[in-house]
């Protein structure tokens, strides 16, 4: 029974390889219709599903809105601008595969940054291996920054362990008799969550700060009632939470179930969306949080953006779009300066040279970078003040007073 | 001290939810010696259901529960007699895993397709509250997750000693074929014992939906968990369930005081594989376990 | 099983038949890196290349035995980190790192067999899904050793003059040289006694056992070997992949999707896993291609693995090839049925089969 089965099914096997090489060849020769010298092709791989979906629609809002606005102003270099969007499913497998058909497949003449740290790895080193300027608006981990990548630049103010600078600043600014004594950490398992907030811990710790609890939690945990357990009763002066939305409204919630009352707590990126205060229970007050971004910002192009912005989406944007933003005129900078768009490996080392070596203005500040494409500069840090989330710290940016004492939540 | 007591308090309050979800598990077991892996998946969408049912109507979550109940007993009823009824006997164990399994992802894709990967969770004004006793502080909405739990035990074990209805189930679960000699419709019990396992599943997810985020792939994070339970308190016992679910649920909570959350959550696993090195029919568990 | 009977009729001419067909399969295998329109689809064929690896890798288990195990990413997963780490830790060649990588996976495996398969397969799934939950938690948890959430990047194995596009190339010829080893093993096995034994546990283990075969022995046997090719598997798409994150790596959707290829394929014959990959990996990059942005892909493998449990537990390939069979003359001659009969046959048949299962 078996033999002749074998030997049809090797034969089956045998007609669908030939089938299938001819399909996905004759496949490609209709897809690979070059976009023509009169656009310029982007290629952009973004999380729409999976676990990063919500910010990588942000990032991908950013993207579509710098490129209508480009088009709408002479485009670049006199071309149009046309961006091609895949989803990767939030998978590091399927990033590089996406990166690696815009590169071959699709022909692109530029490529932008995916969204998430764990993506921008795989993907900068696709981009790296065809000589691709690789800009990204996500992944600030230290990490990112450690591979020996010379094609990327991260397009933010800085990088996740300087998020809390100007914090820790202003903690250290403090009489000694004032600075919290006691420090409890949560952190997120992941490069960009725990980065931030072990950033903070390092400077804390360097002024004498005692840390008292250092949880680190996985990415999917729902439960956080142990963790708050361990915090509260360790009855930390400062709560620093490095966090990305919705594990920061859970670790509220339960520290609040357990009556915990910090006199400082610190969280990141959640804070920042709007849902924010009416997830916790509208008990905002005093909590601090750092932004790469904010849209009352008076840098020379931010004003264009936000009024753009607004008209095409109704809303003012957020941090990952305007990342996105930034992305596109961080390239576009380098673009019009070295005067090529295309994906010869001469063109893209040109640009990959502009940068390093060039300050470009963009929406959220000029942006320079290191060798290895660190962006040097800090987040501003916002507070709730009076229901509302203001920029408190540094001085010269601040919109409110920072508040010192968190009142209870 | 306080500590301690604190996670004593958390953990008998979770050790309370595994172990309706894990008496549903292995009903499934005794029934039909069936593996259900989309157990925790029905358990996720009954916590989307009550979410929407909440967003939809502004009322309290556990309202969702006279509707969810009734429509995932009747669902299990259907499963059974439609889907693991038609496996071959020989290969059941393993053709019903893969089944139930592809059910789960079906769910899990269906809720990411239409509710997205973005974490949900019921916003109830009770959500933050707390009260203070015997120097432990106990969340609210904990507590109503946990009484919800222990009524729907209590309820099930009254029903499987107490009614006629029971009487056959257990005959149904310990000797089918004695079962049918009696005159027992086991095919018709093992339906029922179906649609009851996968109410319990309704139950749960109102109860997680109180103070818990959710999002399409978490039941993986429940599935791995219960599994281990039901192995540990023996294939196909309730009673064996309910004592390991409340012992790992303790020994979890307690772990999170020297370990972190990722490390503590391996002792479900260890204690698997140590029951299965040492005594695979299970602690509690009975001569039936003997053979899976 | 080629019974004895088959095997006289068979004779010289379906040997040769066989022996051609291997070689056009082969061919047609080797041949596709020069088909291949650009370096894209050439790394779609390594992915299918390293699907079908992993695929036949679960079948020496799945196939051989019957028991189905949804965890086998686990030992994918292993197999690549333990690659990447001998490499980074050590400095090891890492060609060598790749096969000590997946003998020391196939040493773990062994405590973890021995956990599930002394008992029936009810444990032995659960023992399954459990160890890739167990493996994420601790190479999540691990961050000094295993990179952590921050992943590992793989140092690769050729130099950086070797360019992308023929790291593509050799990774595929790589992949089929693997796929070779593994089919032959698996021919080898099918036609030992050893393999012997194993069906007759998939067919009646009580019974298997009662006729004196080691069955825990031999399950053990075949789990370790699965263990091992999957290794190889993962330890050599990690090398061409060059990044590793737990979350994916140990990942429960990589392990269905070996039990629906080998499923779809066929677990009963050689090349079923390796055609199912084909099928599963061709269709991911194409429903991609077309309704990229859903999360319907994973509705989509569930629908696909329930239907083809509950119509065709044998295999959607082996289904249709008998179906097949009964359109051909010669097979009718053999059997000595006339048409009438035969169409009687064919009208009776989906009814049978239907009731048999």
């Amino acid at each position: 029974m078996t033999v002749p089965n074998g030997l049809r099914i090797t034969a089956l096997a045998a007609a669908s390889c030939l089938a299938l090489t001819a399909c996905i060849s004759g496949d490609d020769q209709g897809t690979d219709a070059e976009g023509g010298d009169d656009t310029i092709r982007i290629g952009i791989s973004l999380p729409l599903t999976g676990d990063f979906a919500e910010p990588g629609k942000g990032v991908q809002q950013g993207y579509e809105a710098w490129a209508a606005y480009t088009n709408e102003n002479g485009g670049l270099l006199g071309r149009d601008v046309e961006l091609t969007i895949l989803d990767d499913q939030s998978n590091a497998d399927r990033v590089a595969a996406d990166y690696e058909r815009l590169i071959n497949e699709d022909g692109v003449d530029l490529v932008f940054g995916p969204f998430s740290t764990r993506l921008v790895i795989p993907a900068a080193q696709v981009a790296q291996d065809y000589g691709f300027l690789f800009v990204e608006p996500a992944g600030a981990a230290p990490e990112v920054f450690s591979q020996g990548f010379d094609n990327l630049f991260y397009a933010a103010p800085a990088v996740a362990d300087d998020h809390y600078n100007h914090l820790a600043d202003a903690i250290e600014a403090m009489p000694a008799a004032e600075r919290p004594q006691t420090a409890a950490y949560a952190a997120m398992d992941d490069p960009f969550a725990m980065g931030t907030a072990y950033g903070l811990k390092a400077r804390l710790e360097a002024m004498g700060v005692t840390t008292v609890a250092d949880e680190v939690y996985p990415p999917n945990t729902t439960d956080f009632s142990s963790i708050a357990a361990t915090i509260a009763s360790s009855d930390a002066d400062i709560m620093v939470g490095g966090s990305q939305y919705q594990d920061a409204v859970n670790l509220i919630l339960a520290l609040q179930q357990l009556d915990y009352q910090p006199r400082m707590a610190a969280f990141s990126t959640a804070p920042t969306n709007p849902e924010f205060p009416e997830a916790i229970g509208e008990k905002t007050e005093g909590i601090l949080s750092p932004t790469g971004y904010t849209p009352e910002a008076d840098y020379p192009s931010n004003q264009e953006f936000v009024e753009f912005y607004t008209e095409e989406y109704g809303t003012a944007p957020g941090e990952d779009q305007a990342n996105a933003w930034t992305t596109g005129q961080v390239v576009a900078a380098a673009v019009e300066a070295v005067g090529c768009a295309d994906p010869e490996p001469d063109c893209q080392q040109q640009l990959i040279d502009w940068l390093h070596e060039n300050e470009v203005e963009t929406v959220v500040g000029p942006l320079s970078w290191d060798a290895d494409g660190r962006p040097e500069g800090a987040h501003l840090i916002q507070q709730y003040v009076d229901g509302q989330i203001r920029i408190v710290l540094p001085e010269d940016a601040a919109e409110a007073e920072l508040i010192v004492e968190k009142p209870a939540w | 001290m306080s500590l301690f007591v604190q996670s004593l308090v958390l953990g008998v309050l979770l050790g309370g939810l595994y172990a309706l979800l894990a008496a549903g598990l292995t009903l499934y077991f005794g029934v039909m010696r069936v593996v259900m892996i989309a157990h925790s998946a029905f358990l996720i969408l009954a916590a989307y259901l009550a979410w929407v049912f909440t967003r939809e109507t502004g009322l309290d979550p556990l309202l969702s529960m006279v509707g969810t109940v009734p429509l995932f007993f009747v669902v299990g009823v259907a499963i059974q007699r439609l889907l693991m009824a038609r496996l071959r006997p020989a290969t059941l164990t393993m053709m019903s895993v893969l089944l139930t399994f592809s059910i789960a992802l079906v769910i899990e894709g269906m809720l990411g397709w239409l509710f997205t990967g973005t974490q949900r969770r019921v916003r109830l004004p009770y959500g933050g509250a707390d009260f203070e006793a015997a120097g432990a502080n106990v969340a609210v909405v904990k507590l109503i997750a946990f009484v919800l739990a222990a009524l729907s035990l209590l309820a099930l074990y009254l029903l499987l000693t107490r009614t006629r209805f029971g009487q056959a189930l257990r005959a149904t679960i310990q000797h089918p074929e004695a079962a049918r000699l009696v005159g027992i419709d086991t095919d018709r019990t093992a339906g029922y014992g179906f649609g009851i396992g996968l109410a319990t599943a309704a139950i749960g997810g109102t109860a997680l939906a109180l103070d818990s985020t959710i999002y399409p792939s978490l039941h993986w994070h429940w599935i791995g968990p219960l599994m281990a339970i039901i192995v540990v308190g023996g294939l196909g016992s309730i009673p064996g369930a309910a004592i390991a679910a409340m012992i790992l649920g303790i020994g979890q909570a307690l772990l999170q005081i020297p370990l972190n959350t990722t490390w503590a959550q391996t002792i479900f696993y260890v204690a698997l594989f140590v029951t299965l090195m040492v005594r695979p029919q299970g602690f509690f568990g009975g001569r039936l376990a003997q053979r899976f | 099983m080629p019974s004895a009977s088959d095997r006289t009729r068979g004779s010289g001419l379906t040997t040769a038949l066989k022996i051609v067909g291997i070689l056009a399969l082969a061919a047609a295998v080797l041949s596709f890196p020069s088909f291949a329109a650009n370096p894209f689809i050439l790394s779609v064929g390594v992915v299918i290349m390293s699907y079908a690896v992993l695929a036949t890798g679960w079948n020496f288990v799945g196939g051989f035995t019957g028991y189905m195990s949804l965890g086998h990413a686990a030992y994918s997963g292993l197999g690549g980190y333990a690659t990447a780490l001998l490499i980074i830790e050590s400095g090891i060649n890492p060609w060598l790192a790749l096969v000590l990588g997946a003998l020391l996976t196939a040493v773990i495996a062994v405590p973890v067999g021995i956990a599930s398969l002394r008992v029936r397969g009810a444990s032995f799934v659960i023992v399954s899904i459990a160890f890739v939950l167990i493996l994420q938690l601790v190479f999540q948890s691990w961050g000094e050793f295993t990179g952590g959430s921050n992943g590992l990047r793989v140092p690769r194995p050729f130099g950086p003059d070797v360019l992308r596009p023929e790291q593509h190339e050799r990774f595929f010829y790589l992949h089929a040289a693997v796929l070779a080893i593994a089919l032959l093993t698996w021919w080898l096995i099918d036609r030992s006694r050893f393999g012997i034994g194993l069906k007759a546990i998939r067919e009646d283990e009580d019974k298997a056992q009662a006729l004196g075969i080691p069955t825990f022995n031999y399950k053990l046997v075949a789990f370790v070997v699965s263990a091992f090719f999957t290794a190889v598997g993962g330890g050599l798409y990690a090398l061409w992949f060059g990044f590793l994150d737990p979350i994916f790596q140990f990942s429960i959707l990589i392990g269905s999707y070996m039990v629906l290829m080998s499923l779809l394929g066929g677990i009963r014959s050689l090349f079923g896993p390796m055609l199912g990959a084909l099928v599963v990996g061709y269709s991911v990059e194409f429903f991609k291609n077309e309704y990229g942005d859903t999360q319907f892909h994973l509705v989509a493998t569930g629908l696909l693995l329930g239907l083809v449990v509950l119509f065709m537990p044998d295999g959607v390939l082996p289904a249709l090839a008998a179906l097949l069979r009964r359109f051909r003359p010669q097979e009718s001659s053999i059997r000595e049925v006339t048409q009438a009969e035969l169409a009687e046959q064919r009208n009776s048949d989906p009814i049978t089969q239907g009731a048999k299962r």
